[in-house]
């Protein structure tokens, strides 16, 4: 899942500043099992957007829309009715999300209510980690299931550093040392002797080789 | 008649309260009139800050949660999740400018336990000092 | 081009000492330190922007130093520099005379003075010493294409016998040296026990024939720092009594203290096999190496 966390509420104000009539428009999807852009947080930060422009006596129409999916052009073009009576969009969706909006509706200022932070699960109530990086080439194969890239600080194709003690990461001892994991994982299936093979520097084209990556599917296509 | 009337409080309550059955909420609601507003509810771990806001926004001008004692939860911790739910609506109340003390939670004493009706009148004295919310306007 | 390789090929006992570039674009710094170390030590190692506080460049501090004389080790860490730069560096300091290099990963760099920047970590250190051993052996770089020169480099490592998972230390020493490395510098060595199982396992591999390992010292300065090393450096293992010994003795005394724990490091590293010698790293304390290396029987060293 794609994580976020809400921006404070002050960066929000002075960005919506200029505008009359905004649609926050919430994403039923990955921001809201992170609890940042679903119905509940849009309907949050709705009301406390009506509240604050009440108190400082501003004529604002501010209304709250949740769509099932804001990053993809089916459930985006429910708002084609919709959008013209507003002059603004506060979007809760992840940057896709924002993004997608803004290209289906080039004349509404989109403007992100969220910071979209990193490709993660969720660990317990209330906590998310983050442990893929999408690097378009996926080792956890060799790793044992854990991300050398994503989740060890150094990214360490040959872990671990010297700094890994009773496994704690050197970078926060409130952290996982991804290589201790790496090494409890992979002993446990007996096959430590992965590692000692030198693993070799990461192909980094697929994941930024050319500019922007997109995915051509035929078979998908109409 | 009670001088704390002039404020409206929603007021959200967890059915474990003493004494919070439908006909002494009739009889309270019948007491204070117009400035309270009462919402049972299973068990104050299902109150969300948006309950609050909301309440702020179209009537109130405080919402208050009231649970039952610490460890008499039924659903083990939903008192304690409460609390973390107005800690969280205070924030946003602050944030945007408004006295965070407009929002709280009465958490029930297993020792001494509290009436639904006796809670209220507490809560009423706590925030009579607050005056009308800046979100309705002052008139 | 590398004295340090020549002391070692000798068989005889090497001393390096580490040598921390200024805050600034001062020469002279640099020199005033190369001075202190000339003729106490066989190489001097340079670090690279270390905790990740911007520094003057070990390039550029190296090639002062190899100017003045001097035999310098380049420390290169892969956290600020992509595989075009790293390999463009290792030309550039061949080509400067620098005839060692230290192969590292570097220090996070939340912990220094750019906390917002970028890690880039394109490569590890594995795989740094990987690219220069190819850079040096078949005079190839990453992707295979040829050059023109190779560069004349003595590979090095860092090992640290006190981190864990304690089994794993030793094999990722093999997969060091198997990657390229001639030597290795370890982490500061105060618990000697630990430090002696780890070599002897390393010796039961036979991994000392297949490298030089060269143990490392910091003489301590004070109570404070031993307790913050202890508690603060992850990855450093300094025993309680070592603490208290510098505890035990007044303030005027302390430096003493430490320099004396030191000497005695060194000279029970000397007596072990599998050690090839001593890495002294007197951090901004660059006077203590010529004091410390003399009364462990060190000096004079053999010229170049
Ligand atoms: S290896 Fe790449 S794709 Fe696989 S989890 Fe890590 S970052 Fe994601
Ligand atoms: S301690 Fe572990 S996770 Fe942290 S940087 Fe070192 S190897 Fe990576």
């Amino acid at each position: 899942m794609i994580t976020a966390e809400q921006k404070p509420i002050d960066e929000i104000r002075e960005m919506i500043g200029p505008f009359k009539r905004i649609l926050v428009l919430g994403c039923a999807s990955c921001v809201a099992e992170c609890a940042a852009g679903g119905e509940k947080e849009t309907a949050m930060l709705g009301s406390a957007l009506r509240m604050a422009a009440k108190m400082e006596k501003k004529e604002v129409v501010i209304e709250e829309k949740t769509l099932d999916r804001q990053c993809v052009n089916e459930f985006i073009v429910l708002l084609d009715d919709t959008i013209d009576q507003y002059d603004a969009v506060l979007s809760l969706g992840c940057g896709a999300g924002v993004q997608a909006v803004a290209d289906m509706f080039p004349e509404t200022p989109v403007i992100p209510a969220l910071n979209t932070e990193f490709l993660g699960e969720t660990k317990a109530q209330g906590l998310w980690m983050e442990n893929c990086l999408g690097c378009g080439d996926c080792m956890l194969y060799y790793f044992g299931g854990v991300c050398p890239l994503a989740r060890c600080s150094k990214q360490l194709f040959n872990g671990p550093c010297g700094g890994s003690v009773d496994g704690r990461c050197e970078i926060n001892p409130e952290m996982d040392c991804a290589w201790q994991l790496i090494i409890d994982r992979l002993s446990r299936f007996n096959a430590l002797d992965r590692l000692e093979d030198i693993y070799p520097p990461k192909d980094w084209s697929r994941k930024q080789g050319s500019g922007p990556r997109k995915i051509v599917r035929e078979d998908q296509q109409r | 008649m009670y001088r704390e009337q002039q404020i409206t409080l929603g007021l959200f309550y967890c059915q474990n309260v003493p004494e919070s059955r439908e006909e002494n909420r009739q009889a309270l609601e019948e007491e204070f009139g117009k400035s309270l507003r009462l919402f049972p509810i299973p068990c104050s771990g299902r109150l969300e800050p948006v309950h609050l806001l909301k309440a702020l926004e179209r009537f109130a001008d405080a919402a208050f949660i009231i649970t039952c004692p610490v460890g008499a939860c039924r659903y083990f911790e939903g008192n304690h999740r409460a609390k973390k739910r107005v800690e969280r609506t205070r924030k946003i109340l602050s944030d945007i400018g408004m006295e965070p003390e407009r929002v709280g939670i009465a958490i029930g004493s297993k020792e001494a336990p509290k009436t639904l009706a006796q809670q209220a009148r507490e809560i009423f004295r706590e925030i009579s000092l607050l005056g009308p919310s800046p979100v309705f306007g002052q008139e | 081009m590398s004295h340090l390789k020549q002391i070692l090929e000798k068989g005889e006992f090497a001393v390096t000492a580490e040598c921390g570039p200024p805050k600034g674009a001062d020469s002279e710094i640099v020199l005033r330190k190369g001075d202190l170390l000339r003729d106490k030590v066989d190489a001097v190692n340079v670090t690279d922007n270390q905790t990740a506080i911007v520094r003057m460049s070990s390039l550029a501090a190296c090639t002062l130093l190899r100017g003045a004389g001097l035999d310098p080790v380049l420390q290169m860490v892969v956290r600020d520099r992509n595989r075009i730069a790293l390999q463009s560096d290792i030309l550039g300091a061949s080509a400067l005379g620098i005839g060692n290099l230290l192969c590292l990963s570097g220090d996070h760099q939340s912990f220094g003075n750019q906390p917002q920047t970028v890690g880039v970590f394109d490569l590890d250190s594995i795989q740094l010493l990987q690219t220069v051993k190819a850079m040096r052996d078949e005079g190839t770089i990453l992707g295979g294409d040829r050059l023109s020169a190779r560069p004349d480099l003595f590979i090095g490592a860092a090992a640290n016998p006190f981190a864990d998972p304690l089994e794993f230390r030793v094999t990722r020493l093999a997969k060091k040296i198997r990657a390229g490395a001639d030597f290795i510098q370890t982490q500061c060595i105060y618990n000697l026990d630990r430090f002696k199982t780890w070599i002897s396992t390393a010796v039961d591999r036979g991994l000392p024939e297949k490298v030089y390992i060269l143990g490392g010292v910091t003489p301590l300065k004070s109570p404070g720092m031993a307790r913050y090393m202890k508690n603060r450096v992850s990855g450093m293992d300094i025993p309680d009594e070592i603490v208290k010994r510098m505890e035990g003795v007044p303030k005027e005394k302390q430096r003493e203290e430490g320099i004396r724990i030191c000497v005695e490091t060194i000279l029970r590293l000397k007596e072990m096999p599998g050690v090839s010698g001593v890495h002294i790293m007197a951090i901004e304390w660059e006077e203590a190496v010529g004091e410390i290396v003399e009364r462990a029987g060190l000096l004079p060293r053999p010229g170049f």
